[in-house]
């Protein structure tokens, strides 16, 4: 480890309750199906073949590292779940051992070619009966010409949903699982912050970034890592189709100088699960005035969402809050939101303040269980502005710290 | 010596993108298709030029380029302009949402979307087989994904030397994380220093993160813990691959620790020799399948011939593919990743992927070092080539 950052001990500080120390992963896998199981028979469907990586991760607790999208269309593990079946089927190319029972676990099929395609419908047919409702979370064209079981009675029904829907509440092993994609992240964080210098360049974090995290035992990164310098005016960025902040912006070659603001966001995968991380520095120096009151504006948006954050709190009371700190402005990233959802993807269910839009805020309520990711910003136009991201885990009453990676140098 | 990136974001180079398109438009006027929604970031990249965020995994279906034949416009999934070549101009930007119908109203806005008769997508969902026909109101909603294969499959002279700048990194990688190679290094480790390797010659993309694999002597197909740790006496594969200027590259090497397993490296280099020399153009691409058979070796479950470029690439040549390798050939302007595979009870597996350009002329390895498929003891100091 570089610098002293992860020495101070990331995370000693903060402790969820009822989140044990490390995942038992027979368990999650268990009570994952079980969910899915449940979902499936309320919403009448005998199967779901899942396709989308991540969907097949939560369905069956295989996991491999992620690669580049066009992989999946060559390398793409596929998920059959049964309703009667407390065991998912999988279908992989790849040597890793799921941990399924070994008449669960079968050669690779190929979606995106008809011969694939069609060695897969006789597959399926020996698991499925025909007229069976079948939920898929997408599908190819070879796969809408070719399988009778899937399209026999027209396009068919939404599988993804059911997924979304049970991966949105964490249970105690997914939680500390998280626990793990995180305290890695700011492992590797910690050292790319304590050689932060200006002279050095995007891609050099970047760098130092990748090493570190997979020596901390990450099995992905899964964002181009983030490390944007922040013009003082926005009018100096980018164009951009709605007039706001052109963020995220792509890493490159540039040489970073005394006093850049930096936002800095970046994301891996262990186990299955996604972290995410977010905050702003200033290379080679201390904030000024200007920047210390961004930040304490920052926290003071910060505070006022997680004060009404519990369960059961509509998404738009959250929004609310934020904004009433602000005068009525939107402190966040018009195109994203103010917070979302996190675990089996890096960004998930609940979005609160998307283009969903107000009504969609006001009708979605929080519940125990959810990890939400809030990410305000305050923009103070000549001076950049500081946006940070917080991950907190949705709690009766509450909610809980999920890491405590310091602001520095704003704290 | 760097990758694509400099200070600033940049599309690529005009040549290659206005040709891409121009393949594409080709397609989609044979196929009849008047406009072309793509959603892979493969087909995206060949029509539009312009690099976007990466993300790791595969992602469900969306609108994220949009190609009208009768114009050539491209409508692009972006917020901002950087990056954006200036053959798209801003009013065909569309920004980040997470609205279907917000993004069934861009569609709505694409000239022609309400007179459109055949409008291709490359994937697809429930919510937005739902959703088209609000955008398309008169077109049947056909296969675009068989057109964007057709468009890329042969690579044009420009591509070629994409791919092949982008196997020269990759190279570089791999020679990273064998000069950290020996007993005692983790799978993670090796993989740690092929992408620290990757983000310093200026390319922060990979196509693979599993870069090594300390392979079994008891199952032919099988991984260990990741955590594991290499020892001597192992046979360990080195796979990586880069994502530069969108273009993928990659190859594999395996090491033999200790030099025990001789007998099944040498297999491997003649098995590699044979699969290379059965690369003639206008070869059928199961000839590829009847050298592994000939040489008497199981084939691995995973093609053994994948297309390289864009993403996914024709062709896809696997043992549980044989009637898509009776069909397909070999033709000049292919170019693959080609998986040479050893497994033998009590040493483990020795493999070698080599990037191979089909020419006129035969075979040309886009390697730019002579690769022996790794004979080589990487735990005597020294031995990198």
């Amino acid at each position: 480890m570089a610098g002293g950052r992860a020495a101070s001990g990331l995370m000693e500080r903060v402790t969820p309750t009822r989140v044990p120390a490390a995942p038992d992963l027979e368990r999650l896998r268990r009570d994952r199906i079980a969910r899915v199981r449940d979902l499936m028979q309320r919403q009448g469907l005998d199967a779901l073949v899942l396709i989308g990586n991540t969907n097949v991760v939560y369905a069956t607790g295989a996991t491999w590292p992620l690669g580049d999208p066009g992989r999946a269309n060559f390398e793409q593990p596929v998920a059959v779940v049964l309703a009667d079946d407390e065991w998912p089927h999988l279908f992989t190319p790849l040597p890793d051992d799921p941990g399924l029972p070994a008449d669960h676990v079968h050669g690779p099929v190929y979606l995106d070619l008809d011969e694939g395609v069609r060695q897969f419908e006789r597959r399926l047919a020996d698991l499925v009966p025909a007229g069976a409702a079948i939920g898929v979370d997408e599908w190819t064209f070879a796969m809408s010409r070719h399988s009778t079981l899937l399209f026999g009675g027209g396009a068919p029904r939404d599988g993804g949903k059911v997924i979304n829907k049970a991966k949105a509440i964490k249970t105690p092993d997914e939680l500390a699982g998280m626990r793990e994609a995180l305290r890695i992240t700011e492992q590797a964080i910690a050292a790319v912050q304590a050689q932060l210098a200006p002279g050095m360049r995007q891609i050099e974090l970047t760098a130092t970034f990748l090493r570190e995290v997979f020596a901390a035992g990450a099995d992905a990164n899964t964002l181009d890592p983030i490390w944007q310098v922040m013009p003082p005016s926005m009018g100096e960025g980018p164009w951009t189709t709605h007039g706001d902040l052109a963020c995220p912006l792509l890493t490159t070659e540039r040489e970073l100088q005394r006093g850049d603001v930096l936002w800095v966001d970046t994301s891996i995968t262990h186990r299955g699960f996604h972290s995410d991380f977010g905050r702003t520095w200033i290379v080679g120096d201390e904030p000024n005035d200007r920047q210390r009151a961004q930040f304490d504006t920052w926290q003071a948006v910060m505070d006022a969402v997680l004060a009404v954050t519990r369960a059961g709190a509509a998404q738009s009371e959250l929004t609310a809050a934020a904004r009433a700190v602000v005068g009525g402005e939107t402190p966040w990233m018009t195109h994203f939101y103010l917070g979302h959802g996190l675990g089996i993807d890096a960004a998930e269910m609940p979005y609160v303040g998307s283009d969903l839009g107000e009504q969609f805020d006001a009708t979605h309520t929080l519940e125990a269980g959810m990890v939400l990711v809030l990410e305000p910003l305050i923009w103070d136009d000549g001076a950049a502005g500081y946006r940070a991201e917080e991950v907190v885990l949705i709690t009766e009453d509450g909610w809980e710290p999920m890491t405590d990676y310091p602001y520095d140098p704003f704290r | 010596m760097s990758g694509t990136l400099t200070a600033e974001v940049v599309p690529d180079a005009a040549a290659l993108r206005l040709e891409r398109r121009a393949r594409a438009l080709a397609e989609m006027e044979a196929d009849g298709i008047d406009i072309l929604i793509l959603g892979r970031e493969g087909n995206a990249r060949y029509v539009a030029g312009a690099p976007r965020l990466w993300t790791a995994g595969s992602r469900p279906f969306t609108p994220g380029c949009v190609l009208v034949r009768a114009t050539g416009d491209v409508h692009l999934l972006s917020t901002w302009d950087e990056g954006i070549p200036d053959d798209i101009p801003h009013e065909h930007l569309y920004g980040i949402t997470f609205n279907p119908m917000n993004m069934v109203g861009v569609l709505q806005g694409v000239a022609g979307a309400a007179t459109a008769a055949r409008v291709g997508t490359d994937s697809m969902t429930s919510m937005f087989a739902q959703l088209l026909p609000a955008a398309f109101p008169a077109a049947e909603l056909v296969d675009g994904e068989a057109t964007m294969r057709r468009a890329r499959r042969l690579k044009t002279p420009a591509e070629v030397e994409e791919i092949r700048t982008s196997v020269a990194l990759a190279e570089r990688c791999l020679s990273a994380a064998e000069d950290v190679l020996r007993p005692g290094v983790s799978e993670r480790g090796l993989t740690g220093a092929f992408m620290e390797r990757m983000a310093l010659e200026g390319v922060t993309t990979p196509s693979s993160q599993d870069v090594a694999w300390i392979t079994s002597a008891e199952h032919p197909w099988r991984r260990g813990d990741r955590d594991a740790l290499v020892r001597d006496g192992d046979l360990v594969v080195l796979s990586g691959g880069v994502v530069r200027g969108g273009y993928t590259g990659e190859l594999a090497r395996t090491h033999d620790l200790g030099g025990a397993h001789r007998a099944v490296v040498d297999r491997l280099g003649e098995l590699r020799g044979a699969l290379l020399a059965a690369c003639e153009p206008g070869a059928p691409a199961s000839r590829l399948l009847d050298v592994h058979r000939s040489a008497g070796l199981e084939p691995p479950p995973v093609p053994i011939a994948r297309g390289l470029g864009l993403g996914f690439d024709l062709p896809i040549v696997s043992a549980s593919l044989p009637a898509t390798a009776e069909e397909d050939t070999l033709d000049p302007g292919v170019v693959f990743a080609l998986t040479s595979y050893v497994w033998e009870q009590g040493s483990g597996a020795a493999i070698a992927v080599d990037p191979v350009h089909v020419t006129a002329h035969g075979p040309e390895l886009l390697t730019t070092t002579p690769s022996t498929g790794s004979t080589e003891d990487p735990s005597h100091e020294g031995a990198r080539p």
